[in-house]
């Protein structure tokens, strides 16, 4: 499903922050990418979120080099791809119906024909009695919860999640990876970013560690 | 749509929230630059139609001048230029300024109670064409010339200068609302940046769930096309009401015989159909050059941040 093949990063004249990356992540898998803060575990899911290009090396995508695709194919690629993020990143403005309810306006749906879809998702991440507040008004938790529910409504294929659990208290973190492991169970393949070492040895998953921009992988 | 389904279904909150586009300060800005391009374009339409309206009735007259000279019967030779002009084709008339009627055309320079038995002055023959493009103004003037002192007036001279002003006021207009809407433009330009900067949060979370450059343009745009209207009506309104307003104070500030001629120099101030239908194109321009502006601008924007 995804192939790196000798993937170098540098951002402009800088330094290297990912060297020579090669592995290969399977369907159905599920991977933690753990390293120290500025090991690169960002950069490496912006590449894998198709929102940076490499600098050198091949990235392979559901079978495409990304590299070749325009930038049609690369928004529809990407519509196969959701994020979570550590800072939750809702929409202050809009309900936790309408910010879980956004990848499916964006792409031109009427909201009756999505509408049970949400209400049923948000019941299964228990916000279901929480659709019409706003993010000003839930915990940590609930906001993490609406961010995860929001990057799975459209059934992505893969998962990607930059530490989403650092915002939260350590029983809900669980919690949250309880939910990851659901829906991995469902099909979704998942790479989680987190240097929570407590979690790490929790949850029994292959371990992508990231170190000074170099990747060795713990099955 | 049913009273139920609607509150079913409510209408969702925009994605880009009104408050976050810099909108007072931008509706007020396409306003004022609405309200100049409204005026200036009025202002060119009447100095335009006032200018042809002069120019064709200065068009449909000639003067015939007869210089008084030793041996010559003055009021024999007016007789015969009378007769000459009503021979040739496209003159409707031609009749004889009584000494009363240039005494009144002489009274402004010269002062009331002249008494123009004093002075040696030319007389005239007034002749009105019938339809100046068919008029034999050549014959006319080669028939004119056998009277002794005679000459033609045509006032070609000043339709041309009446002409060239009318042209020059009419370029420096349209110069001037280029100018206005180019302005324009640039603001909109850095409006709109400053809005994307202080929005880059939803257009990186709409690009995030696969929102394509297009979708997130449109959403923005939207807002922009709606400050646009809005402010252009209320610039268009304000100048329709200048309008009135300045026509109504030429009417009753103005005296009325001050008025009368301001009209005959000017016009009437009024725009008629065709200056109200520019005024609303001026706005329609105004809110679609808001709309294009704006959308170019996010779209730049959003591919130099993809």
């Amino acid at each position: 499903m995804i192939a790196f093949e000798n993937v170098g990063l540098r951002y402009g004249h800088g330094p290297e922050i990912l060297k020579d990356l090669t592995f290969a992540i399977s369907p159905g898998s599920f991977h933690f990418l753990t390293g120290p803060s500025g090991s690169g575990k960002t950069s490496l899911l912006r590449l894998l979120l198709l929102s940076l290009k490499p600098t050198r090396g091949s990235v392979s995508m559901f079978g495409e080099d990304v590299s070749a695709l325009d930038r049609d194919r690369l928004l529809q690629m990407r519509r196969h791809i959701g994020i979570v993020f550590q800072e939750f990143r809702l929409l202050d403005h809009l309900t936790t119906f309408e910010n879980v309810a956004l990848p499916f306006r964006v792409r031109g749906q009427a909201e009756p024909s999505y509408r049970s879809n949400v209400e049923e998702l948000l019941d299964w991440v228990g916000l279901g009695d929480r659709m019409d507040a706003h993010p000003a008004v839930l915990s940590g938790g609930e906001k993490q919860r609406a961010a995860i529910a929001r990057a799975v409504i459209a059934k992505p294929d893969i998962l990607l999640a930059d530490e989403p659990t650092g915002n939260v208290d350590p029983e809900l973190s669980e919690r949250l990876l309880h939910l990851f492991e659901q829906l991995n169970r469902m099909g979704t393949t998942i790479i989680l970013a987190t240097h929570e070492v407590n979690l790490l040895d929790k949850f029994d998953y292959p371990r992508m560690l990231l170190n000074d921009g170099e990747l060795t992988i713990h099955e | 749509m049913s009273e139920g389904l609607k509150l079913r279904f409510p209408r969702p909150n925009p994605i880009v929230p009104a408050h976050s586009v810099a909108g007072r300060t931008l509706m007020l800005l396409i306003g004022i630059m609405t309200f100049l391009s409204c005026v200036t374009f009025g202002g060119v339409l009447l100095v335009q139609k006032s200018a042809m309206g002069w120019s064709a009735d200065v068009g449909r007259e000639l003067t015939i001048q007869i210089r008084p000279l030793d041996g010559e019967v003055i009021e024999s030779n007016l007789r015969l230029a009378v007769s000459l002009s009503e021979a040739v084709p496209g003159v409707a008339s031609a009749r004889v300024l009584t000494i009363a009627e240039s005494e009144a055309l002489l009274e402004p320079w010269l002062g009331a109670g002249l008494d123009l038995s004093d002075l040696t002055i030319p007389r005239l023959v007034v002749v009105q064409l019938s339809d100046p493009n068919a008029a034999d103004i050549a014959r006319l003037e080669t028939d004119i010339s056998a009277i002794p002192g005679a000459s033609l007036e045509t006032h070609a001279a000043w339709r041309m200068q009446l002409n060239t002003m009318a042209g020059t006021i009419v370029i420096s207009g349209i110069l001037v609302l280029g100018l206005i809407l180019v302005a324009t433009a640039l603001a909109i330009v850095f409006a709109t940046r400053g809005t994307m900067s202080t929005n880059r949060e939803i257009v990186d979370v709409l690009h995030f769930i696969g929102a394509s450059n297009r979708f997130i343009a449109g959403e923005f745009q939207g807002r922009f096309l709606l400050l646009g209207l809005k402010g252009g009506l209320a610039g268009g309104l304000a100048a329709v009401i200048f309008f009135i307003f300045a026509g109504t104070a030429m009417s009753t500030v103005v005296p009325q015989q001050s008025s009368a001629q301001l009209g005959v120099l000017f016009g009437q101030f009024a725009l008629g159909i065709s200056g109200l239908l520019g005024i609303v194109g001026v706005v329609l321009v105004i809110a679609g050059l808001t709309a294009i502006t704006s959308r170019l601008t996010v779209r730049r924007f959003l591919t130099q941040i993809s």
